[in-house]
């Protein structure tokens, strides 16, 4: 038999149970070859596992042995690896459990999955600088209001309309999370890397607005004309002003320049 | 998705790694494992290199990285990866050994390693290092992929023989005639997992002693120990566990066969505290010293220093 066929066979033995490799193989002098193909049946299946269960130790934690592991193996069964890196293998079960039968009625466990899958993300993302305040600096006064702004490389924002952060934060102090709540209005979650450590932020419905703007490139000054609509207006420019601050603190933006003219938003 | 032009059948020179000086021993080496960052970053731990997995830091940046320079800073590096599939009969990812080469580059690590294995056919990935048929067929198979990786890498690679639970019929050779074969005609070198072969020996009930007595002495140039788990009428290699009396047996055995060789504990699951691994790295370094008759020092890490700012 040609070496493809037979790694066709072998892959297939594994990944659906077929049996016509086995008589390929020899038994052992002292285990039968069902048996010693079995090592490779079980430990594709549990090597798999063990990397959902280490990219998703929050929903592991959440969802309990039992409901994880059947979990896991109903997502290894619908998606074999295409990748040669193990890291990238669960990229795919937050998707997963939104739309599975089984998960799909479960919004904590549709939006853990999400939160910690973007986790993931933001860790081993792309490094990039970080802008300074002394780089703001360097603009002058009267070009404050054409200045847009790059989020970080790592910056990644999602809303969730279940009280999401409360059970993370629960799940992380390894304490009994508290029952799902719908929220009224969404938490705004910005999530970014601080140097190397990833970083989780819930926002004001106002900050969420300004950030969001803000990552569409939209000026500095239309963001206070934005800011003015949504409260006081007089004190408007310097809640913006504040927001920027606390942004560049935490290293979530990578850049600022001047945006063009016709930009601006009437 | 990953870009597929697989040049393995082309003719290339296949002596890339022939003719090359044997790297030098490193001494006593361990694997990176995230765990034990800041306890090697921090405390200067009495170990003479690390090997780190490719695919670990074949990411795009963050804290992974970010640790690797600091260890190559101050360590001798080796690279070992674990998804190359020297042996599938699937093309190349080139993406992939884009990945490896860049890495190298990166480091410069020692050597660059992956296993005497395939892990999948189809663009599929079954995560796992897979037995194949010691035939002609395989052989002059798995020369012309070595031959190409060499040429991407543009160094020899090295290639460790794996832990197997199957044998298959069409084999028409031992796995070290394979191996003695393959280096001869690719030039690779060898990384000698002395647990491996003490599962593979019982698992398919040879003489372990006959496997070492087989293999090229002049292409080995790192030892793996590790532990594994006892089935009774098997053994699964699990690397979960400290290494077994057993395995160091066959270890003294490989020195004297071999002589001194970079030596490391391949700890893969269940990893202990950084001191529990140079505890048991003494213990290699104990019958290094025993087998071959002389002694073996922990190298100090060249620390780097910074110059003072005023």
């Amino acid at each position: 038999m040609k070496l493809a066929d037979l790694q066709a066979q072998f892959q297939s033995a594994i990944l659906d149970g077929g049996d016509s490799v086995l008589a390929l193989i020899p038994n052992s002098p002292l285990e039968s070859k069902e048996t010693l193909f079995g090592v490779y049946r079980n430990a594709y299946v549990l090597r798999l596992i063990g990397i959902l269960e280490h990219d998703f130790e929050r929903l592991h934690t959440y969802a309990g042995d039992k409901i994880f592991d059947s979990l896991a193996r109903a997502f290894i069964a619908a998606n074999p690896s295409h990748t040669p890196n193990a890291r990238w293998y669960g990229q795919e079960l937050p998707e997963f459990i939104a739309t599975h039968p089984e998960t799909a009625g479960y919004p904590a466990l549709i939006a853990i999955a999400k939160l910690e899958g973007t986790l993931n993300d933001v860790f081993d993302v792309v490094d990039a600088p970080v802008l300074a305040l002394a780089e703001l600096a360097a603009f002058a006064p009267e070009d404050w209001a054409r200045l847009a702004f790059l989020p970080h490389s790592s910056a990644r924002r999602q809303n969730a309309d279940i009280n999401l952060t409360e059970i993370w934060q629960a799940l992380a102090d390894e304490e009994t999370p508290p029952a799902v709540r719908r929220l009224d209005t969404p938490e705004h979650i910005l999530l970014w890397r601080q140097d190397v450590m990833p970083k989780l932020r819930v926002l004001a419905p106002e900050e969420a607005m300004m950030w969001d703007e803000a990552a569409k490139g939209v000026s500095f000054g239309v963001l206070c004309e934005m800011l003015a609509t949504f409260d006081n207006p007089d004190e408007a420019p310097l809640r913006a002003a504040q927001y920027l601050k606390g942004w560049i603190e935490f290293g979530l933006l990578q850049s600022a320049c001047l945006a063009k003219k016709h930009a601006k938003k009437k | 998705m990953a870009a597929k032009r697989d040049k393995s059948s082309e003719v290339l020179p296949m002596t890339i790694g022939v003719g090359i000086h044997k790297p030098a021993p490193l001494g006593f080496g361990l694997g990176l494992r995230p765990e034990h960052y800041s306890d090697i970053l921090d405390g200067n731990p009495p170990i003479d290199w690390f090997e780190f997995i490719s695919e670990n830091y074949m990411i795009p940046g963050g804290q992974p990285l970010r640790m690797l320079d600091a260890v190559a800073e101050r360590y001798p590096l080796v690279q070992h990866g674990v998804s190359l599939s020297i042996a599938s009969t699937q093309q190349f990812d080139e993406d992939y050994l884009d990945g490896l080469v860049k890495l190298a580059k990166r480091v410069s690590p020692k050597w660059v390693s992956d296993h005497l294995c395939w892990t999948g056919v189809h663009g599929v990935n079954l995560h796992d290092l897979l037995p194949f048929p010691y035939t002609r067929e395989a052989l002059d198979h798995v020369v012309s992929r070595v031959a190409y990786v060499q040429e991407r890498l543009g160094r020899p690679l090295c290639l460790e023989n794996v832990s197997t639970y199957v044998s298959f019929n069409e084999s028409e050779m031992t796995e070290w005639e394979f191996i003695s074969e393959l280096t001869k005609r690719s030039g690779c070198w060898l990384l000698f997992d002395v647990n491996n072969v003490f599962v593979s020996a019982h698992n398919h009930g040879y003489d372990a002693k006959r496997f070492l007595d087989g293999i090229p002495a002049d292409r080995v140039i790192q030892f793996h120990l590790a532990g594994h788990s006892d089935m009774g009428t098997y053994i699964i290699d699990t690397h979960d566990a400290p290494v077994r009396r057993e395995v160091w047996d066959l270890y003294a055995m490989a020195l004297k066969r071999f002589g001194p060789v970079s030596t490391m504990i391949e700890r893969d699951d269940n990893i202990p505290p950084l001191a529990e691994l140079v505890d048991e790295l003494a213990t290699a370094r104990d019958i290094a010293e025993r087998a071959l008759g002389q002694k073996f020092p922990a190298r100090t890490a060249s620390i780097p220093t910074f110059a003072a700012v005023e």
